[in-house]
């Protein structure tokens, strides 16, 4: 009698175990192919979001700083300018070293969308992880180099610790390069249209 | 037994039916997170492009403008120079700021032609003003690597890069600076 409910027991298993297979098989599959198809739908639109709202913006704003500046310490150090103050061309100098310093890393607004996602990920821990383009880890992996450099020779030069340069310092390094200008009677538009 | 005219009764288009929707069932959960995944990662390529491309151009326009500034204030200086400004500014003034890719009316826009007047024009103000050029102007050759670099990649069964600049005609021509 036992022997004849144990094999029942067992087929019933059996297919309980077929059917959940058969559904994780095909759905496991499926999610598969969907997460790739749903990446490549999306890539796109995200390049072109990221491009436009963020990229050409911060990157315009930060490189007619930089080519003014160029143009300020070119200017300055020419035979056209004549009543030559020394000081100003430090101070565009000064301006012009910072300005060199600033890394698009830094002052990029957060995606917060892409920290959220990857937050859920961690919790979730699931086997696959948020991967990243190769080309922008190196990248990332090769700024967090440069920070370990400058904080070693922080370290060693004590009190000259140099702090990474955000959006304020942008700010405030346009606000310094019109106020050079200013003194240099010349109007020019710093701001970007 | 019941499973006998179970067997019976079961016709075989049902149950390829039942793969075919738990197949879909998989794949529209997975499309959706692959979207985000795709939105993610599309955004952060197309930061950094707008970024390196627009840092360099507005670079150009930064540097023409003071000059443009300098000499208005002046009142002296060589007219090649103003007229090597003024050219420069309206080419920059031409360059798309949203992907070409996703603006049909720029569509006969020759963004990496526009690309390269600008850069001689800027060597040639430089030249005219005896400054010498900033090194942004001279990457073509970086970009030669880069896109070799990126074939490489989609070689490499990486799906991922290949879809952007596939996807993205004018802008992988750019990289080939």
């Amino acid at each position: 009698m036992d022997s004849f409910w144990d094999e029942e027991a067992t087929a019933e298993t059996h297919r309980n175990a077929e059917w959940s297979k058969i559904s994780s098989e095909f759905t496991t599959s499926g999610y598969r192919e969907g997460i790739t198809a749903g990446k490549e739908s999306a890539l796109q639109e995200g390049f072109d979001s990221g491009f436009a709202d963020v990229g050409t913006p911060i990157g315009r704003e930060v490189g007619m700083l930089r080519g003014t500046i160029a143009a300020i310490i070119a200017f300055l150090s020419s035979n056209l300018y004549s009543d030559k103050q020394e000081s100003l061309l430090a101070e565009a100098q000064a301006i012009g070293s910072q300005l060199s310093k600033i890394r698009f890393s830094d002052i990029a607004p957060r995606d917060l969308e892409a920290e959220a996602h990857a937050r859920e990920h961690l919790e979730m821990d699931s086997d696959e992880k948020m991967e990243e383009n190769e080309e922008l880890t190196a990248k990332r992996n090769m700024e967090g180099l440069e920070d370990m450099l400058a904080r070693l020779s922080a370290d060693s030069v004590a009190g000259s610790g140099e702090r990474k340069l955000g959006m304020e310092d942008v700010k405030e390094l346009k606000w310094m390069t019109g106020e050079l200008c200013k003194r240099m009677g010349l109007k020019v538009q710093v701001e970007s249209s | 037994m019941t499973d006998e005219t179970f067997d019976e009764t079961f016709d075989l288009e049902s149950l390829i039916h039942l793969e075919q929707s738990f197949y879909d069932a998989g794949h529209s959960d997975g499309f959706a997170h692959g979207r985000i995944h795709g939105l993610i990662e599309g955004r952060a390529l197309g930061r950094e492009k707008g970024f390196e491309m627009w840092e360099e151009l507005g670079y150009y326009e930064g540097f023409a403008l003071m000059w443009q500034a300098i000499y208005l204030n002046q009142g002296k200086g060589e007219e090649r120079a103003f007229h090597h400004v003024k050219h420069l500014l309206e080419f920059i003034s031409q360059f798309p700021r949203v992907n070409p890719s996703s603006a049909d009316t720029s569509a006969d826009l020759d963004i990496p032609k526009l690309f390269r007047q600008i850069r001689s024009r800027y060597k040639a103000l430089c030249s005219s003003l005896g400054v010498r050029p900033s090194l942004r102007a001279s990457s073509e050759e970086q970009g030669k690597e880069r896109s070799v670099e990126d074939e490489l990649d989609a070689a490499n069964q990486k799906p991922i890069t290949k879809a952007v600049w596939k996807l993205e005609p004018s802008s992988s021509e750019e990289m080939s600076f």
